[in-house]
């Protein structure tokens, strides 16, 4: 039988630079294998393969198509009706989507706004609940007027300012939590009922009504260190990396994944794998200055006269020693007589 | 009100608004119709531009223009009796031109046709017809049969390998100084061509040859895109060349009077080689005709006046020091000295060209291609004893893999494999035109000749193991391929090095063939052995057997000190200690300290026991 310690590394292995291959070289695969996408519908399209990869290893503050999956409480995840409330009051819905067309009347400064009524029956909105949120969203008093259209007093007669608003309410929010997406209710296999977002803003979602706060999913990095913290996020990113790669059909072993997770996140912030992130806070002078901006950092080490302690890979071949790993990795700890004298 | 601008339709000769035309239909017609009665040049071509409402005349130089049939009412003006005239040679292209019933198109009048393929698509919106089908390919493409049968990249990959191909290039090449050339054997026509290898008079100058080729594994020899080839022949001259090189050199003058001198170099000269590499010049300073030379023997005795004034005038001005500048074979090769030619320059300075020759047997490495875009390199040479035969005795020339073939769609090469044999079974060459026949129809026509030749009409034959003489289990598909010799050989690249030659700022390897450099062990490579652990065989790699030097480190202070030999001590030229200890580092990091202390920074050396 297979014991434990046989499946540990052995001291010394240089499981980084693993790691980095194993990752690596399906990774140039995923480039000559980016058409498998072509043909779906455009609002499917979510980042993924080797750019994804590389906005999860540069650490973006930001994902390119960010996603919330959010839990609900259990009187809500059971039944339909009440978790499609939730979505609703979560699904985020501008202006611009459910409006046909807007006119300015300068003199009197007041914006006429025609809604289209079958955009708005689709997202199930009244003209009136959408005047009471512009009203608060702009700072206007928007009210219903003849057809169900919405006319806006801007209180001003100042071109720029009726022209500023009208830019204003088109990109406002009618609905919906900001930078939330569209959400719809999906239902498990369990048979329960979650809403899935197009959009991550997940701080305003746990204070709705019915959402489980603890169980909220987003692959936004940032958000979840923010609200959950760094091991969150730490899962957060090794989970994203590991789906992406499944998707391209490309399996790289956990542990290798886990590791680049774990060292982007050890000093309990995220940092990026690059020269602004990991490299970057390398020991070595000479490491620091054989990876990129290869002058300044010999000045900055001439400047505050920096000791190298030739600790690492590259540096030990650049003046050629032996590298500290490995083979390397072992060093004789038996004193003799002469050097005791000393 | 006036029309507005944009309403007019302006007329550009050149690029250049020269009027408005009411009716540029019209117009158009107009200029067309004079054009084909010759009225005004046939170089003239005129579109109109609709999107702009513009009509474009252009008669500049340097326009693409492509020939097509005139079509009118429905009916090509390239009537029967027309094209049996020019049959019969009565009436020549020429006519044709003149007369109105063809005519050359640019690309912008192109823009205004309707072009029917062939006579049988023509409507009565039609405006020109296709000289011919195959037009839509390339003349290069077009040498190549059955191209329709292909996928369109492997087009691409013919017309850059057939670029490549070894065949007899000129027929004066014996006059030529060529600096390479190489010349086939015995090249042979294609046993299928086209009407464009044949209007271009190919055969003439062939460039491969018609190899038998079974499509077959051979003991895994032929994985990927390796092929199998016969001993049997290639002892029988198949694929078989001859490279010639040529070196050249000047004695070029210089200011001041002095000039190269074509001569064997005295043994007093700079960078003298040696007396053996001079021992087979003569006595004007270059090699003989019919010389046999090998590596490192000097083809081009030449002295040169040394690089700077200074050391001329050094010694006192008794004898003129000098350097040598002979040429010499390049490393790795050897050969006979073919000719030998003097000649002048523009400037009145002697010039010689040495051209050397050598035999180049197809051997395991040299690379061959097919019409199809299937190259392949030969990777085992195989005893006849060892080939699969037929019950008749044929043996393959070259075994192809079959899994090469579904991938990548080169469905031509099987139908060249079934021609080319009906072809040399039949006794004359057969036609592979694109367009020129429906696939089935080819298919039954090959067969039938076959069969008529007691062989299976799909190509296929039984073999025999030429190792255990059993038969194999499958027939195998057999034929001829029309074969190119392409001009990467291994014998022109293949390179070794233990040790060698090293770059002077690094004192590391140098690279490329030329300079008997090392292979570089890259980033990449140096990743792997670090994740493998290999710490010593990393070192031996980027150390010992590169740049490895020996330096003389202070103790006290940690920078690069020097042996005095004189007064044996080692000093330390900072803090004139003599406490130094040798440490072993790289040749590039002494230079990496160097150039920090050139920039004004110190950097110290700390060593632990």
């Amino acid at each position: 039988m297979a014991k434990d310690h046989d499946y540990n590394v052995q001291a010394g292995e240089p499981v980084g630079v693993i790691a980095a291959q194993s990752l690596g070289e399906p990774g140039t695969q995923m480039v000559l294998r980016t058409f498998h996408m072509t043909g779906m519908a455009a609002t499917a399209i979510a980042t993924s393969g080797l750019p994804r990869i590389i906005e999860l290893l540069d650490a973006k503050k930001m994902p390119s198509s960010p996603i919330m999956r959010i839990y609900l409480k259990e009187s809500y995840s059971k039944n339909f009706a009440k978790a499609d409330e939730v979505a609703k009051k979560i699904s985020e819905i501008k202006m611009g989507s459910v409006m046909r067309r807007i006119v300015e009347n300068f003199s009197k400064g007041k914006i006429l706004v025609l809604l289209n009524s079958q955009a708005m029956q689709a997202v199930d909105l009244t003209a009136r609940s959408v005047a009471a949120r512009l009203s608060k969203e702009v700072g206007v008093t928007a009210k219903v007027g003849e057809h169900g259209n919405i006319v806006i007093n801007t209180h001003t007669k100042n071109l720029k300012e009726v022209r500023g608003i009208t830019v204003k309410i088109t990109k406002a929010i009618v609905n919906g939590i900001e930078g939330a997406g569209r959400a719809m209710v999906v239902q498990d296999r369990n048979g329960e009922f979650y809403i899935e977002s197009a959009g991550s803003n997940i701080e305003p979602v746990m204070q709705v009504e019915g959402v489980d706060p603890a169980k909220i999913y987003t692959n936004d990095l940032f958000a979840t260190y923010r609200v959950f913290g760094i091991e969150a996020a730490r899962n957060t990113l090794a989970l994203e990396l590991m789906k992406t790669l499944e998707d391209q059909d490309i399996s790289v072993n956990d542990r290798h994944i886990s590791l680049i997770a774990d060292a982007m996140t050890a000093d309990g912030t995220i940092q990026s794998i690059g020269r602004h992130g990991l490299v970057g806070k390398k020991e070595s002078v000479f490491a620091k200055a054989a990876f990129e901006e290869t002058v300044k950092h010999l000045i900055n080490a001439a400047a505050f006269g920096q000791i190298d302690h030739m600790r690492g890979v590259t540096e030990n071949i650049l003046v050629g020693k032996q590298i500290p790993l490995g083979t390397g990795s072992v060093r004789l700890a038996i004193k003799n007589k002469e050097s005791k004298k000393k | 009100m006036a029309k507005k601008i944009s309403e007019k339709c302006y007329v550009h000769l050149n690029g250049k608004a020269i009027g408005h035309v009411s009716d540029p239909y019209a117009y158009i017609r107009e200029v067309k119709e004079a054009r084909r009665k010759g009225v005004i040049s046939g170089e003239v071509n005129v579109a109109y531009l609709e999107k702009l409402n513009e009509v474009h005349i252009n008669t500049d130089r340097g326009r693409v223009r492509k020939p097509y049939v005139i079509v009118d009412g429905g009916k090509s003006r390239l009537t029967k009796e027309i094209a049996e005239k020019l049959e019969k040679k009565e009436i020549d292209f020429g006519y044709l031109t003149r007369n109105g019933i063809i005519e050359f198109l640019d690309a912008e009048e192109e823009e205004n046709t309707l072009v029917a393929m062939t006579e049988a698509d023509i409507t009565d919106k039609t405006t020109h017809l296709e000289v011919d089908p195959v037009s839509i390919f390339g003349f290069t493409i077009n040498t190549a049969p059955f191209p329709e049968m292909n996928s369109a990249p492997r087009h691409l990959m013919f017309a850059s390998y057939i670029k490549q191909a070894q065949g007899l290039y000129a027929t004066n090449f014996n006059l030529r100084f060529e600096s390479r050339a190489h010349i086939l054997f015995y090249p042979q026509a294609p046993l299928v061509t086209t009407s464009a290898y044949e209007t271009l008079k190919l055969s003439r100058h062939a460039s491969g040859q018609n190899f038998v080729v079974a499509l077959s594994t051979y003991y895994g020899y032929n994985m990927q895109d390796a092929v199998v080839i016969s001993k049997a022949a290639v002892d029988r001259g198949l694929a078989r060349s001859m490279f010639y090189r040529t070196y050249s050199d000047e004695e070029r003058r210089y200011p001041g009077g002095q000039k190269d001198v074509f001569k064997i170099p005295p043994a007093t000269t700079e960078g003298y080689l040696g007396e053996h590499a001079y021992s087979k010049l003569s006595d004007d300073g270059v090699i003989e005709p019919e010389m046999t030379v090998a590596e490192g023997d000097v083809l081009i005795g030449k002295v040169a006046p040394p690089r700077f004034l200074e050391e001329s005038i050094g010694a006192g001005g008794l004898e003129e020091k000098t350097r040598d500048d002979s040429v010499v074979l390049k490393p790795g090769e050897n050969g006979v000295v073919d000719d030998v030619v003097f000649t002048e320059s523009p400037g009145a300075t002697r010039i010689v060209k040495v051209r050397v020759r050598s035999l180049r047997v197809p051997e395991a490495g040299d690379k061959f291609g097919s019409r199809h875009g299937q190259k392949g390199v030969v990777a085992l040479v195989v005893p006849h004893e060892d080939m699969p035969f037929t019950e008749h005795g044929v043996v393959p020339d070259l075994m192809l893999n079959p899994h090469g073939i579904p991938g990548r769609m080169t469905f031509g090469h099987l139908l060249e494999t079934l021609g080319a044999k009906a072809a040399a079974m039949k006794g004359s060459r057969l036609d592979g035109t694109a367009f020129s026949e429906r696939g089935a129809a080819r298919l039954d026509e090959y067969g039938k000749i076959l069969e008529a030749h007691g062989f299976d009409p799909h190509g296929e034959e039984q073999l025999y193991d030429g190792i255990t003489g059993r038969p194999f289990k499958a027939k195998l598909f057999q034929g001829v391929v029309y074969y190119n010799r392409l001009h990467h050989m291994v014998s022109n690249k293949m390179q070794v090095r233990s040790r060698g030659t090293v770059q002077i700022l690094t004192h590391q390897p140098t690279e490329g063939k030329a300079r008997l450099g090392g292979l570089r062990f890259g980033e990449m490579e140096r990743d792997v052995l670090v994740a493998y652990g290999a710490s010593l065989l990393l070192k031996e790699r980027m150390l010992d057997q590169s740049d490895k030097a020996t330096v003389l480190i202070c103790k006290e202070c940690g920078t690069v000190g020097y042996r005095d030999y004189a007064k044996r001590v080692d000093v330390c030229p900072l803090c004139n200690s003599n406490r130094l200890v040798e440490v072993e580092i790289s040749y590039a990091f002494k230079l990496l300290l160097d150039e920090i202390k050139s920039l004004h920074i110190r950097p110290q050396v700390g060593m632990e026991e």
